[in-house]
């Protein structure tokens, strides 16, 4: 046995890995400094598989990473610029404490700052790989701009989310991206389509801040220090692939109707623009300013099956186009107490006008008085003066139509009425599942069924309700009846002779229910020749389904149970 | 200056200029004349009267202040006016003032500022001396030399050094000491555009200015989980009832949950019922050391009783034990040497055994050809095994990437589901009430996913002790 003795803790994951700490002493840096780093950088702690190997022996609870990963942090320029920065406090504390004004002055001017643009581009290569992570981003901006302007962070963070977060909107306003949007006990869930991505985002409700304690407020500032680069490099690219002018400009048309006498009122001439790019009543100036193209499909040669799903995909993408279209040629008007910006998006990206009172916001386009006005959406019991031409409606009539894809009925969601349940529309059922009757309700108006019968129906049934006890007596009679009848067949039965002959009945030959037949024929001499284990596993998932299947029934039941107990609810209560 | 001067040349027209016998003097002062020295001029102050100059003076001054100007310059239109009598228009003219006043009555200035007005006709005197300015006349000459230079085209030597001082490119040192935050920042096409270094690729990473280029293992995500996680349908604003009693169905077993593990361990700290101590045991404990001789005694007759009969087998153990003791203290010696016949004995011994294990095996290994059957069923169930095994340890790492992992001292802790009970849901969208903070949904995503470690707030810890003292003005009273 030649050969050194092999030291403990030397080779293997002992040496993949560092503790935060050491780590730490390595790119002699703070600890926030270097929390602050790995944010940036996208370096994550690992939790290694053997830790009291990687701990040598210590079974002490650490956060460990990857020691490539700290040596690849080494080479980062801002590590450099993170130690100038720590520098410049010092000298910055000692003049003040010295009230060397000057020397102040002079530090401040040349407070050392850092970019993160090649961060992006490194972590990021390809724009769709920025596109794919931009979720985390865009909840941290609309976050952050609905923060009020207390201290809690910088107020040109906040700013600046603003900003970014006014442009992804627009963006979206301007390429009708907007997919679902679910209104949660939260915030308001938004998905759009960027690009073949499916993109979501949470947005949380106005005014709506109780700042917790237990949130490190150093850590999301980070967060949303990268993220708004990100976000504002991704909105330029964007911006480019729509031939929008970046930053966003407003249409020179829709300016000159913006233009208000009183326009100070609202805000400052720094902010006023800012503010009229996201009232989202005005459509952007382009680069190129020609006529939108319809982009045509490209039509390829191309076998009978492919044919079909061909036709399938067309079809679909022109019931897509028609979606997009939903509220063109819709005018609406917000009243007061309705969310205008969520109201405001959604409208408009759907290609509907929106207005809303003067004293609200900027950029209201036209008055309550409008005669054109189609839509009054309200949010309250009444309303002092109505038009007969038009309908005031619930907010919700519009966020369901987004998620049902069609303009729905309005009868439903009335002023003052109640409401049906607002469904998410992040739920795919699968085959089997159980389905809440408003949602099979849409689908049949997808479908261009008529609600109308429903209605009816429901009524109908309602009223053989109360009819109900007049029946009673009637039917016991009928009962009675068909008893006699029964009596005397079996009477005359008995007085028959046992053998006698029928006139044979033909049997028509039906070529589909034979056919159907036969399969299932086959279908069950199949399942008997299985094999004993295929077996096994067949009669396992046919159960499956079967108790999914049972189990739907047991919940539609339940809600019939519910509905009728509902009812009967209010028919008390209008008694 | 021409007022004042005609004031003098006014003074000097009227009679009785300075008159030093004015007869008021005279008449005040007692019959005894007063002797004074007029050969002095101190005296002449002191003894003249001046009261009627003053007097004059003073009237003079007041007509300036009050007309603007001597009464006696003026025209007589300015002084007098032709009386008429009253117009008859007069009135309804005085009623359109008094309309008027009313109208104006907020726009009459206040006396207050009516009071501090300057009311004077006589303008201020100018301060001379604040128009004055040192050095005018140098100054003056340096500015028309400087003037006649400029007519030449010749750049005074200031202008010149600071012409040719190199200009600062302050936009670029501005967009780089530009903070990150800066609303108005500009972004540009980062994708488009590659990047032109025109530099040597080995001079820029000898010089450690080349981007090391990034790790490929760096861009997987820690997690598998979606950065966003919509709530479950229960969670609408205005939800459907069975979504609704789904998600609530969750959240309480989730809270059963946390109250199983809390009384568990209630249960664990509470203190066992005997060993709470009872009057009995107290009473015990109190009298321990008190009694026990007494008692001692009996135990000890009993045991003496009972020893009667044990006492000889106790006589046979002893020596026993006496001779163990005597093999532990024999054990230390050395071992006594073996003889050659011992040592031959045993390695025959040794060799034998080899021979019959070597024989053992080989004769084993032998039978397994007859028993392959079998043992190929044995490895196959072994096989079946690990494969059952790796599946399940496999399926075990898959969904551990969706879990968060234990990256420091704490563990991470999942929010509280947000929920609304029942009887909290709202008709509409106006009275609802958001539901918990989004900011902390946020931050345990980030926790989740395994982004940042989950971390305590950082304890407030005070480096000295702090020291209470009295007031004394408090102290004073009490």
């Amino acid at each position: 046995m030649g050969g050194l003795q092999k030291k403990k803790y030397e080779s293997g994951s002992a040496t993949n890995y560092i503790t935060r700490n050491r780590a730490r002493k390595k790119l002699q840096l703070s600890l926030p400094d270097f929390r602050r780093l790995c944010i940036l950088k996208g370096i994550y702690p690992h939790e290694p598989k053997h830790k009291k190997k990687v701990n040598k022996g210590s079974t002490a609870p650490r956060t460990f990473y990857l020691l490539k990963d700290i040596r690849f942090l080494l080479h980062e320029p801002i590590v450099g610029k993170f130690r100038e920065y720590k520098i410049f406090v010092r000298k910055l504390k000692k003049a003040y404490a010295k009230t060397e004004h000057t020397a102040v002055e002079r530090l401040k001017e040349n407070k050392p700052t850092y970019k993160l643009d090649h961060i992006v581009k490194e972590r990021y290569p390809t724009f769709i790989d920025a596109l794919r992570d931009i979720e985390d981003a865009l909840c941290m901006c609309f976050l952050f701009s609905t923060f009020a302007r207390t201290g809690k962070c910088h107020v040109q963070t906040i700013q600046l989310c603003r900003r970014l977060t006014v442009e992804w909107m627009n963006f979206a306003i301007t390429s009708r991206a907007l997919r679902k949007v679910f209104i949660s006990i939260k915030g308001i869930y938004y998905q759009v389509e960027v690009m073949g991505q499916l993109i979501t985002w949470l947005v949380p409700y106005q005014f709506s801040h109780d700042h917790p304690t237990d949130v490190d407020y150093r850590v999301m500032a980070t967060f949303t220090e990268f993220y708004t680069t990100l976000l504002g490099f991704i909105n330029f690219r964007l911006y480019n692939s729509l031939n929008l002018v970046y930053p966003p400009k407003l249409d020179s048309k829709a300016e000159q109707a913006l233009k208000d006498n009183n326009e100070e009122d609202y805000a400052l001439d720094a902010e006023s623009y800012l503010e009229k790019l996201s009232a989202f009543s005005a459509s952007l100036t382009r680069v190129v300013s020609a006529a939108e193209e319809e982009a045509q499909m490209d039509h390829f040669p191309v076998d009978e099956e492919d044919m079909e799903k061909l036709e399938e995909r067309e079809k679909e993408q022109k019931q897509q186009e028609a979606q997009k279209k939903m509220f063109e040629g819709l005018k609406f008007f917000l009243n007061r107490e309705v969310p205008r910006e969520s109201l405001a998006f959604v409208i408009r990206c759907f290609g509907g006008e929106v207005s809303w009172d003067r004293s609200v916001c900027i950029g209201s386009t036209y008055d309550e008085t409008d005669e054109t006005i189609t839509h009054h959406i309200v949010d309250r019991p009444s309303v002092g003066t109505q038009y007969i031409n038009r309908y005031y409606i619930q907010p919700q009539w519009v966020y369901d139509c987004v998620n049902a894809k069609i303009v729905l009925p309005v009868e439903d969601y009335f002023m003052g009425v109640t409401l049906p349940p607002h469904l998410s529309p992040f739920v795919e059922e699968k085959e089997g599942d159980y389905v809440p009757p408003e949602k099979l309700k849409i689908m049949a108006l997808q479908r261009g069924e008529k609600p109308a019968q429903q209605n009816d129906e429901e009524e109908e049934s309602e009223e053989e309700e109360e009819g109900d006890d007049e029946d009673d007596d009637e039917a016991e009679e009928e009962e009675d009846k068909v008893q006699e009848k029964k009596l005397k067949k079996m009477e005359a039965q008995r007085s028959q002779p046992k053998v006698r002959v029928t006139p044979g009945v033909m049997k028509v030959d039906n070529p589909a229910q034979r056919e159907q037949q036969e399969k299932a024929e086959e279908k069950r001499l199949a399942i008997m020749m299985m094999k004993k284990k295929d077996k096994y596993l067949y009669d396992k998932i046919m159960f499956g389904k079967k108790r999914k299947v049972r189990e739907t029934n047991k919940l539609a039941a339940k809600r019939k149970a519910h509905d009728d107990n509902e009812k009967a609810m209010k028919k008390k209560a209008r008694k | 200056m021409a007022p004042s001067r005609r004031l003098k040349r006014v003074v000097a027209s009227q009679p009785g200029f300075l008159s030093l016998k004015s007869s008021d003097l005279t008449g005040e002062v007692s019959s005894r004349r007063k002797r004074v020295n007029k050969n002095k001029k101190k005296n002449w102050n002191k003894h003249s009267d001046i009261n009627d100059v003053e007097d004059f003076l003073e009237d003079i001054r007041h007509q300036e202040r009050t007309t603007g100007g001597l009464l006696a310059d003026k025209s007589d239109d300015n002084l007098f006016f032709l009386d008429v009598g009253q117009q008859p228009k007069d009135h309804k003219a005085s009623e359109q003032v008094q309309g008027k006043k009313r109208k104006g009555k907020s726009q009459r200035p206040l006396r207050i500022d009516l009071i501090l007005q300057h009311d004077s006709l006589v303008p201020p005197i100018k301060d001379v001396l604040s128009y004055q300015q040192p050095n005018a006349k140098k100054l003056r000459g340096h500015a028309k030399r400087l003037e006649q230079l400029a007519a030449k085209g010749v750049v005074p030597r200031t202008q010149r050094m600071l012409l040719n001082r190199q200009t600062l490119n302050t936009t670029a040192k501005k967009a780089a000491t530009e903070a990150n935050n800066n609303p108005k920042r500009d972004y540009y096409d980062i994708w488009g555009q590659e990047s032109k270094s025109s530099a040597d690729p080995w001079y820029l990473q000898q010089t450690g200015k080349k981007l090391v280029k990034r790790p490929e293992e760096l861009n997987k995500k820690p997690s598998v989980l979606p950065a966003v996680e919509v709530i479950a349908p229960g969670g609408s604003y205005n939800p459907d009832f069975f979504s609704h009693q789904a998600l609530l169905q969750e959240a309480h077993d989730v809270e059963v949950k946390k109250r199983k593990a809390e009384s568990k361990i209630e249960r664990q700290l509470a203190v066992n019922k005997e060993d709470r101590a009872t009057e009995e045991t107290i009473f015990q404990e109190q009298v321990e050391g008190l009694v026990e001789e007494e008692e001692e005694k009996e135990v000890a007759a009993v045991e003496e009783e009972e020893q009667v009969a044990p006492v000889e087998e106790e006589e046979q153990v002893a020596p026993v034990k006496e001779e163990e003791q005597e093999c532990v203290g024999g054990a230390i010696t050395l071992a006594e040497k073996k003889t050659e016949k011992q040592r031959k004995r045993e390695k025959a011994e040794k060799i034998k055994e080899q021979l019959r294990v070597a024989e053992k095996n080989q004769k084993s290994k032998q039978q397994q050809l007859f028993q392959l059957r079998s043992i190929k069923t044995a490895i196959k169930k072994r096989e079946k095994k690990t494969a059952a095994r790796q599946k399940q340890r496999k399926a075990k790492m898959e969904a551990q990437k969706a879990q968060p992992r234990r990256l420091g001292k704490l563990k991470f802790q999942p929010e509280d589901l947000e929920i609304k009970l029942s009887d909290e849901l709202t008709s509409t969208l106006r009275q609802l009430k958001p539901e918990g903070s989004i900011l902390k949904d946020r931050f345990k995503s980030l926790q989740k996913r395994n982004l940042i470690e989950p971390r305590e707030r950082a304890k407030f810890k005070r480096r000295y002790k702090l020291k209470y003292v009295e007031k004394r003005a408090f102290r004073a009273i009490t």
